[in-house]
């Protein structure tokens, strides 16, 4: 295959997980297992010989769902809730979590109502990362997750299957990571779309077949490497639980802006971490929980000893990015907590960066175009104007 | 002002209630006074811990209780409009925004005193005059967004103030054995709370440098428990027809079970209440002059609108007889409380905060309550900001009508943020579920 026709077996799954996941059922006869995001270990359902899959907001409008959750929640959770109502979850065996965020919990609570066939299953993850506890439990949570699986699937996980999934997903990872560093020095030129329907499809994919077509679409670009794309070298930043729309990543492209880094979940966030392959998974499986926190900090979790500003101005530095745009899902109270925050240290750094609230319902992208232009008309400004250097005075936010 | 404010009272709101004005301003007065006394102060969301904070003579300031005080009173504009300058969202929980919106004015008043400028709030100035804290415990149950508003606040204050998380478990209640108050989830999640519970104690001792006084605590907890013990026994004689006082006699009462310092005045205060709720049972006398309708009222309460809905549902001669927030919460179950040994039981009550049970424990609760009260029709308010009250009232509404028959109304507003309340909607729901209980009740005859 070509790179084209890989990047479009990605878009693809991408676009209809739900699709992908019954194929993978007809042909292998396997349990599929839903998860919700973002911190459930897909590895603890692939040594159990089952497909995980992240659930994903569908691009479907919201019909059944609103008669069980309010509007004012985000597209993540209104779609959850919807498709489990319109039954698109039939393929699912079961659903696993261990986050909490509350809106989440709420989405939780209508699909174990909306589906009552399928098991939902739920251990809280703690999410107060540096206690002395909190390696202690987040084990303890891992072990009651996958004590649950075991019953439910009615097989035991072994350590020894879990540490070949945890190596089959490192795998995976590293791959991932590789094109990024690759979109980082120019030598992958990958758009923000194509990028996001690898990591997305990557949470749907059966790993090692995802694997396969990673290796080769490596093996593509490197053995042709495309010109470095020209534009204003962008970092995004935000959208946790759901994908951002693929048009709004052409469009910020279209305007100019060439993405070299990223934050989101659908994104560098979901593959920035390895598991250690040695010892006992599950101790592995909760230091990378941790780990990862500390890699790229969550707002929606809490740990006072590590600030996601100071992550995304060092990030920047590294990707020599010279601004960034923040994608925020509307509603997302984690994100609308840790905002402020971002702005004064982009503001105090002389860092320009671009709020812009996104939607599950379709969006007038042609203002949201305008926007952005001007944002970036404003970082060539800067940048003709010498203004590399921080300043804070030159800090500027668009929102 | 609408003409309805000016119209004499119809509420026939218990008197003893008055004395929990008295308290509560007795209370702020002490957090006011705080650091002129020398006293350490902690912020604190979510779960009841002041018995804990209070036996070691430290000053407690409950974050919500802080923004409902300045709704009540009208005062919230500025700490909301400081929290929008800095960037925190108008669809943020409207409680922490206001909180943070007073930590906001409170730094912005110490670089000023720094500087020179002013730094002075002015007696009138409720938000800035809230003490900045010494410490911040955080042990929110369910809410998310509980957690980070401490994290947040403690990252306002440049992360300088130590901080303690106390994680509580959502009761997810999927095991055969599982139900409220029971069941090995149930037993597992106390155990890890407790166990949180000790290390907080050792905390405060690190900040206080002294050795915890249990005793001191033991004594506070016989009197919550006595305290929450005379509530129950007053809402449960709130069965009789009419109903003695209303869902908003007890909204009334949350500060004094809740917040207020654990001496015996809040059992005088209980003690009261339940005495003048009897005698109004023995007399026939009801918290609404001609009660007419009983309803329930699910979902957090509008702070800037609790004498007004008071009032409103009182004109509709509707008695509001009882609520989850109101019902289920603080300290709602004293039997699990030994007051010789009280921290197990004070975390099983932090773990029965009325959202912390997943919808097939909550809504057999809610339904239960509504069978025990006798209800006609439910009032449902959905607040825009409180997604932790929001995230069930589907669910419960269905139930309402499915398993009980009976109507159900909402209404959108908010707990502290008036500008998302619609007045003529509230009206108009209101008294399309009146009139479907009036034409039920005709069709019934
Ligand atoms: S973290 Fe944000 S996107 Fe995820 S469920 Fe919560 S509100 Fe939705
Ligand atoms: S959203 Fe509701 S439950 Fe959560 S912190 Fe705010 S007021 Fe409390």
């Amino acid at each position: 295959m070509d790179s084209a026709q890989i990047l479009s077996r990605f878009a693809d799954v991408a676009s209809q997980p739900l699709a992908y996941a019954k194929a993978w059922k007809d042909r292998t006869g396997g349990a599929v297992i839903g998860s919700f995001p973002m911190n459930f270990p897909g590895e603890l359902a692939h040594a159990a010989g089952a497909l995980p899959l992240i659930i994903q907001e569908s691009e479907e409008a919201i019909t059944v769902g609103h008669g069980l959750l309010f509007p004012f929640y985000c597209g993540f959770t209104r779609s959850t809730v919807d498709q489990a109502a319109k039954g698109d979850f039939a393929v699912l065996d079961a659903i696993m979590f261990g986050d909490h965020c509350v809106q989440l919990l709420g989405a939780a609570d209508a699909v174990r109502v909306a589906i009552p066939e399928t098991r939902v299953i739920f251990f809280q993850l703690i999410s107060s990362m540096c206690d002395p506890w909190t390696l202690g439990r987040a084990r303890e949570t891992f072990l009651a997750l996958k004590d649950e699986l075991e019953e439910f699937l009615e097989r035991p996980i072994e350590d020894e299957a879990l540490r070949a999934s945890i190596r089959v997903f490192n795998a995976n990872r590293t791959l991932i990571r590789r094109l990024y560093e690759m979109r980082t020095a120019g030598t992958a030129a990958l758009t923000a779309a194509e990028m996001q329907h690898i990591v997305k499809s990557s949470m749907v994919m059966d790993k090692a077949e995802h694997t396969a077509l990673l290796e080769q679409l490596l093996a593509v670009i490197e053995a042709n490497p495309p010109a470095a794309p020209r534009g204003v070298r962008l970092h995004l930043s935000g959208h946790f639980c759901q994908a951002p729309k693929p048009e709004i990543l052409s469009m910020i492209e279209d305007c100019g802006a060439v993405v070299v880094g990223d934050d989101l979940f659908h994104g560098f966030r979901y593959i920035s971490t390895d598991v250690n392959e040695t010892g006992d998974p599950l101790d592995g499986l909760a230091e990378w929980y941790l780990a990862r926190n500390t890699g790229v900090p969550c707002p929606t979790r809490v740990q006072n000893d590590v600030d996601w500003d100071a992550f995304l101005i060092d990030a920047m530095r590294k990707e020599s990015a010279d601004g960034m745009i923040v994608l925020m899902a509307k509603f997302c109270e984690p994100h609308m907590y840790y905002y402020p925050e971002v702005k004064e240290a982009f503001e105090r750094h002389g860092m320009p960066h671009l709020l812009i609230e996104t939607e599950h319902e379709s969006m007038a992208l042609e203002g949201l175009k305008t926007r952005v232009e001007t944002f970036l008309e404003i970082v060539k400004r800067r940048q003709d104007a010498g203004a590399l250097a921080p300043q804070a005075s030159r800090g500027r936010t668009l929102t | 002002m609408n003409a309805e404010a000016k119209k004499p009272s119809v509420a026939n709101k218990l008197a003893a209630t008055r004395m929990a004005g008295r308290l509560v301003n007795e209370y702020w007065e002490m957090v006011w006074r705080a650091k002129e006394e020398g006293k350490l102060v902690c912020w604190y969301e979510g779960s009841a811990i002041n018995p804990f904070l209070e036996a070691a003579d430290i000053v407690w300031v409950h974050g919500e209780a802080y923004s409902a005080m300045l709704a009540a009173r009208h005062q919230e504009g500025p700490a909301q409009q400081a929290a929008e300058d800095r960037g925190y969202m108008k669809e943020l929980c409207s409680y922490a925004r206001t909180h943070l919106g007073c930590a906001v004015s409170n730094q912005r008043n110490r670089n000023d005193a720094d500087t020179g400028l002013t730094g002075i709030p002015s007696d009138d100035d409720i938000a800035s005059k809230l003490p900045p804290p010494d410490m911040i415990i955080s042990a929110y149950a369910y809410c998310s967004t509980g957690q980070q508003w401490d994290e947040m606040t403690s990252r306002l204050f440049g992360k300088k103030i130590p901080i303690f998380n106390v994680s509580i478990p959502w009761i997810w209640a999927s095991k055969k054995d599982a139900g409220y108050i029971r069941g090995q989830e149930w037993e597992e999640t106390s155990a890890y709370v407790a166990r949180q519970l000790h290390d907080m104690v050792k905390f405060i001792e690190e900040r206080t440098g002294k050795p915890y006084p249990w005793d001191r605590l033991r004594e506070l907890m016989t009197n919550v428990k006595r305290a929450s013990e005379l509530r129950l026994e007053a809402m449960d004689m709130c069965t009789a027809t009419p109903a003695p006082a209303s869902f908003f006699d007890w909204v009334v009462s949350i500060a004094p079970i809740n917040q207020l310092p654990c001496t015996t005045d809040i059992v005088d205060y209980f003690t009261a209440v339940r005495d003048e709720v009897a005698e109004r049972v023995k007399n026939g006398v009801g918290a609404v002059p001609r009660e007419k309708y009983r309803l329930f009222f699910d979902g957090i309460m509008n702070w800037n609108k609790v004498g007004w809905l008071a009032e409103k549902f009182a004109r509709y001669d509707a008695a509001v007889v009882a609520g989850r927030y109101t019902h289920m919460a603080f300290w709602q179950e004293p039997g699990l409380i030994d007051a010789s040994d009280p921290v197990m039981g004070m975390g099983q009550n932090y773990l029965i905060c009325p959202n912390n049970h997943s919808s097939p424990i909550l809504i057999d609760l809610i339904m239960d309550l509504c069978g025990k009260y006798e209800v006609d029709g439910m009032v449902i308010h959905a607040s825009r900001t409180c997604r932790a009250f929001t995230n069930p009232q589907f669910l419960i509404a269905d139930a309402a009508s499915k398993r009980l028959g009976i109507q159900t109304t909402m209404f959108e507003g908010d707990v502290v943020d008036e500008s998302f309340y619609k007045d003529e909607l509230v009206n108009s729901r209101v008294e399309a579920m009146l009139e479907a209980i009036d034409a039920r009740r005709m069709s019934a005859a």
